[in-house]
């Protein structure tokens, strides 16, 4: 028994997690960019096809933010699965699956900034 | 075939059938009810149980590298712990060997377990025709570890394994077609999870300006809260701790080395 | 004989066959064979051997139908061969998957305990 806990724990100790696709990060990286591309080239269509009332360097600048918002992330498997979630959001645009309003939802137009000081906070009536 | 019979006429089953065999089928509830005195709870099978268990020895056995554990639960369940290496050769080997056949997957689910190592367990289940019996496959994974798609051997996995991708997260390789399932187009986040919000992160509203409907962050933000759940009484009476659950039986060739 | 007048096995995709025999007799001996290629002491080895040269010795002794199938017991003759394929492919994949060995990995701690 003490036998299987030791190796349990030199097991524990030098643990090789399974790889998503990527086995290190520069690998990670390219797909990374290769899903970038694939955005930044599908960002016209989009906006031709969804009929929106923004130009493509809005949805350019956009899909570039969305991109910036996770480049702390450094672990390749993290990476793989937040790639693997924007090729499912890509495929949903380029099928036309979503509508309008799901494209739209980016651009959270209809959010107010949440109050800051005392008394906007009193004016809009919460204490969050 | 006798025996077949007998376990109709106490799962209820036996009223459907013609007058001719009434005769015998009333001799037989009027024993049934002599001795079973509560109705509600399955009854004992001791042939079948044996039976699955013998079983579960045997693919403990066959499959060495694979089976972890195997163990009966009560009301005559077979469960097989796997390796999530394993997913496809245990199942294949379940489907295609003569002397098991479970060519149906019944169901294909996930359990989220927070505090564990590997949050999340996936339940396959699976059913045999041939002999008229049922089996649990259980396995595990983490948010990042993928698990081997059973689709090349049951085609009923695929849409159980996108229903369980969107509403666990947990990732299937090779799967044909995985992408959303449940949940709307935009829907960030996996329901299911323990830690997912009862109220959601984003709330929807038709906006009369933008002409279109828009989602928001949720106004009623649930703050953390400890809920005091437990019921005096005793829940699981068959789980006590110091006594051995269920007969649990070692993976074939590792029992004798550990001891 | 009896396979000439039968016209159907009254299950959808499974055709009649003719010569089951043959077909059977083939299938367990390319079975026998891709066993040899898996080690003695493997329990899957041992048990389908045993299994697989039972029926092969009712297939090579009984040359009537019916009587065959009262024999394995195990279905229709036509299942028997599906099941046969089924067993000869997952034999041919047994010796790639090489399922005897050892465990590859003891599950963590608490992996399988209920309740939590």
């Amino acid at each position: 028994m003490a036998s299987t806990a030791a190796t349990r724990a030199a097991a524990g100790a030098s643990k090789v997690v399974k790889p998503l696709f990527s086995r290190d990060l520069d690998e990670a990286k390219r797909r990374v960019r290769e899903l970038y591309r694939a955005w930044y080239r599908e960002v016209p269509s989009t906006v031709a096809q969804f009929q929106l009332d923004i130009d493509v360097r809005m949805g350019r600048g956009k899909v570039r933010e969305m991109f910036d918002k996770n480049k702390h992330v450094t672990d390749p498997r993290v990476i793989d699965m937040l790639v693997i979630k924007g090729k499912m959001e890509l495929q949903e645009t380029i099928h036309i699956w979503k509508q309008k309003t799901h494209i739209m939802r980016f651009f959270q137009e209809s959010e107010e900034p949440r109050p800051k000081d005392f008394l906007s906070k009193f004016y809009s009536g919460h204490d969050p | 075939m006798a025996a077949s019979l007998v376990r109709f006429v106490r799962g209820g089953l036996g009223r459907s059938y013609n007058l001719a065999r009434t005769a015998c089928l009333l001799q037989q509830q009027t024993r049934l009810q002599s001795s079973d005195t509560s109705p509600t709870i399955r009854p004992k099978d001791a042939v079948a149980n044996s039976q699955l268990a013998a079983f579960g020895e045997l693919v403990a056995e066959m499959m060495p590298k694979y089976v972890q554990q195997v163990e009966m639960t009560c009301f005559n369940e077979l469960d097989v712990m796997i390796h999530p290496d394993g997913v496809i050769p245990v199942l294949t080997f379940l489907r295609d060997h003569t002397n098991a056949q479970f060519r149906n997957m019944i169901d294909l689910t996930a359990v989220d377990v927070p505090s564990r190592q590997n949050r999340f367990e996936i339940v396959y289940n699976l059913l045999s025709l041939r002999y008229n019996s049922r089996i649990r496959i259980k396995t595990y994974s983490d948010e990042l570890s993928p698990v081997d798609s059973a689709v090349s051997v049951h085609m009923a996995a695929n849409w159980y394994e996108r229903e369980v991708w969107d509403m666990f997260g947990v990732f299937f390789a090779n799967h044909p077609d995985l992408r959303r399932i449940l949940t709307d187009y935009g829907f960030e986040g996996h329901p299911f999870r323990k830690d997912f919000p009862l109220s959601g992160y984003v709330e929807v509203r038709y906006d009369d300006e933008l002409k279109r409907v828009v989602a928001e962050p949720v106004e009623l933000s649930q703050e953390f809260r400890k809920f005091d759940l437990n019921t005096p009484w005793e829940t699981f009476p068959a789980y006590r701790e110091p006594k051995e659950v269920a007969p649990k039986l070692e993976a074939g060739d590792a029992a004798p080395e550990k001891k | 004989m009896a396979g000439l007048l039968k016209k159907t096995t009254g299950l959808v995709g499974l055709a009649v066959n003719h010569n089951p025999h043959e077909r059977l007799r083939s299938l367990y001996s390319k079975i026998l064979a891709s066993l040899q290629t898996i080690p003695q002491h493997a329990a899957y080895r041992k048990y389908t051997e045993q299994l697989v040269t039972e029926r092969f010795n009712h297939v090579q002794s009984e040359p009537d139908v019916d009587k065959l199938e009262n024999k394995i017991n195990c279905g229709q003759i036509e299942e028997v061969i599906f099941q046969a394929e089924c067993e000869l492919s997952l034999a041919r994949k047994m010796s790639e998957w090489k399922p005897w060995e050892p465990l590859i990995e003891e599950p963590p701690t608490d992996q399988w305990k209920w309740p939590v």
